[in-house]
């Protein structure tokens, strides 16, 4: 966590940027056409995955008690950014450090520490994170996916969607509900107040299946959908108290929207390079294309907007770190938004710039647009975002 | 072939054997980095800083990672050495991350324009001053590439020169390298102290760690100028230089490639080629 009050949002130490450095040398050892090569055959880049793990990089928001860095989430924004930037992002950073190892440290029991957070650090274990659901999207209040108490142990039923990294995966966090009363109504469900809780849920219990979602994204991270079918699960399976309520969901989708953002800068940043080597060196009459204003001024925009963008993801991480979770709310919603619409535009003016190449396999960079639309899509959509500004920044009247 | 070392430099040893942990010394460069475009400055014809990153000279990356390696099989302590300006600092923050455990910075404007011999006089003086039982580097540099300085430094501090490592072993007393040739290599041994310079075969550098980079400013960093180390200004920087450069042109555009056409002779044609390059 920053302590020093010009270690900020404006000015980065001289820690922060020894780490960009030492990131973006390692992603650069591995690279773009590693990423390609593994998200167009199949594979996963686990060996880059492995590596970063080892450096400590994977882990530097989790407690240095728990084997980790002992810093925060600004620090794994960095570490997301700038493998992002050089072509080969790891997207699980924003599923396991970050939602994962936030909430289990923040909520979690010493037990539950104890046994995840390890791992989570070092790379060595890794946690999906289902949330959003088929006919509630990721509404925290309409989920349908319940656990009722039996004895002591728990029994989780329902469905998921858009599960990113289940096949790699040791477990997945599942938001489910319980009832209001703590879980003790055996037939929690219909009538009765719930309350969103989260499970962790190893990916071998019986009754847990997962199927992969055919997706157009080129990345080494698949999607899956989950059937929870009567799953039980231990006592302990719950992170926190039954009674927790929002507070340790919260937990998780604050670093979540950070990391999003964090992770729509490093794309947006990797394009704006690629198109920018390419508009300084291809030269078709006289002088290279980037010298013409239709070429250059769209790639400037591109560039103001992207470190807008940073500096707002800056903001959020910041005030995350600092404890300040209602603060951060904002920021990490508009950060997402900025991030995610200048990765859109960036990528699709890299396209652009690019001409034939830029949608050819060769070049790497057509392979971005689904990528950089997802961003608009998840974890929360553009118009989330924007029904949340409005409602809360801007004090309009509730839409919904 | 076994080339034994003749000079002996044990003045400058620190240690009796086995007493203290073993102390190598590695100095490092900062130097453009490769990647970037480099401009010399028009007023001085030396190098424009500003205009690109700086980074650490990649051949003294695998000299810290040997010093690294050494002191952890020997029970030793790496100090770093840098001569250059204020910016060097990130390239010992580097070297710092890495896990050396401390620094020597040399910092002097009159230091401007050194050459290889003034570097040399200002490293020996810097080491004189540390002390050292094993100096390490790379064997050149990448943006000056003159690889005078290894040999300089050895002279002028009387010390063994193994040069062009490709491996390299010690027991704490004496120290055995493979030296790279173009026809294999030479085992060469010395006593200690010694100075070794490195060949990029030698290992593979690693990255810090985020402990190591979040260590690195709590570890001790030393200044000194010129004065400290009782030189005088004129012997060093453009002052000093035993050459200069007078003019400098651009690089003319890479000449086309050699194409070899296979008619049955393609494979001899190959290896002609890339012996004739010393590449095989």
């Amino acid at each position: 966590m920053s302590t020093h009050p010009m270690d900020t949002v404006f000015v980065e130490s001289e820690e922060h940027r020894a780490l960009r450095r030492a990131v973006g040398d390692l992603g650069r050892r591995f690279g773009p056409d590693y990423y390609l090569t593994a998200a167009r055959t199949g594979g996963r880049t686990e060996e880059l995955w492995r590596e970063a793990g080892k450096l400590g990089y994977l882990g530097v928001n989790i407690p240095r008690e728990y084997g980790g860095g002992g810093s925060g989430i600004t620090e794994l924004t960095i570490v997301l950014e700038e493998l992002g930037s050089v072509g080969c992002p790891l997207l699980m950073l924003v599923v396991s450090p970050a939602i994962c190892g936030s909430v289990i440290t923040r909520f979690g029991t010493e037990a539950q520490r104890r046994r995840w957070l390890p791992g989570l650090a070092d790379g060595t274990r890794l946690m999906a994170f289902g949330i959003t659901e088929p006919d509630a999207g990721s509404n925290a209040h309409r989920l349908t996916t319940v656990a009722r108490r039996d004895g002591d142990d728990w029994v989780l039923t329902g469905r998921k969607v858009f599960v990113s990294g289940v096949d790699a995966a040791d477990a997945v966090l599942i938001v489910g509900r319980v009832a209001d009363t703590g879980g003790e109504s055996p037939q929690a469900g219909r009538g009765a107040r719930l309350r969103p809780a989260l499970f962790v849920v190893p990916r071998d219990a019986p009754g847990f299946e997962y199927r992969p979602i055919p997706m157009e994204l080129t990345a080494p991270e698949r999607q899956f959908q989950l059937f929870l079918d009567e799953v039980r699960l231990p006592a302990d399976a719950l992170v926190g108290d039954a009674g927790a309520g929002l507070g340790p969901l919260f937990a998780g989708l604050n670093p979540e929207r950070i990391m999003a953002a964090a992770f729509s800068v490093g794309m947006g940043r990797y394009a704006l390079r690629r198109a920018v080597e390419y508009a300084r060196t291809r030269q078709v009459w006289d002088t290279p294309i980037g010298a013409h204003q239709a070429v250059a001024h769209p790639l400037a925009q591109c560039g103001i907007e992207l470190e807008l963008a940073r500096l707002m993801t800056r903001k959020a991480a910041y005030l995350y770190d600092a404890g300040d979770d209602a603060g951060a709310g904002e920021a990490a919603n508009m950060a997402k938004y900025a991030a995610a619409e200048a990765a859109v535009r960036t990528v699709d003016q890299a396209v652009h710039t690019l001409g034939g190449n830029g949608l050819s396999a060769e070049y790497g960079v057509g392979a971005l647009l689904v990528g950089s639309r997802a961003a608009r899509v998840a974890p929360v959509s553009r118009e989330m975002i924007l029904n949340y500004v409005a409602q809360h920044t801007l004090g309009l009247p509730k839409s919904y | 072939m076994v080339v034994p070392a003749c000079r002996d430099g044990r003045a400058h040893s620190v240690r009796e054997v086995g007493l203290f942990p073993m102390k190598i010394v590695v100095c490092v460069k900062q130097v453009p980095d490769t990647e970037s475009e480099k401009a010399l400055r028009p007023e001085d014809l030396t190098l424009d800083r500003e205009a690109v990153d700086a980074v650490m000279n990649e051949m003294d990356e695998f000299a810290v990672e040997e010093a690294l390696q050494l002191a952890e099989r020997t029970g030793g302590e790496v100090t770093v050495l840098l001569m250059g300006p204020e910016q060097g600092a990130d390239t010992i923050r580097k070297a710092l991350s890495m896990g050396a455990d401390r620094a020597l910075h040399v910092v002097d404007d009159a230091l401007r324009g050194s050459d290889a011999v003034a570097t040399s006089a200002v490293l020996a003086a810097a080491l004189r001053e540390v002390g050292f039982d094993l100096v390490l580097l790379g064997c050149e540099a990448s943006d000056a590439r003159t690889s005078l300085v290894p040999a300089m430094l050895a002279e002028r501090l009387g010390l063994p020169q193994l040069t062009f490592a490709q491996k390299v072993e010690t027991d704490g007393t004496e120290i055995t390298v493979e030296r790279l040739t173009d026809y294999g290599h030479d085992v060469v041994t010395a006593r200690l102290p010694a100075l070794v310079s490195v060949v990029e075969k030698i290992n593979e550098p690693r990255y810090p760690t985020f402990k190591g980079i979040m260590a690195a400013k709590k570890k001790p960093v030393r200044t000194l100028d010129l004065s400290d180390l009782e030189l005088d200004a004129t012997e060093v920087g453009a002052a000093g230089a035993w050459s200069a450069v007078d003019d400098f042109t651009v690089r003319p555009p890479r000449a086309a490639g050699e194409l070899v056409k296979d008619e049955g002779e393609g494979g001899r044609q190959l290896v002609a080629f890339l012996a004739g390059r010393k590449l095989v």
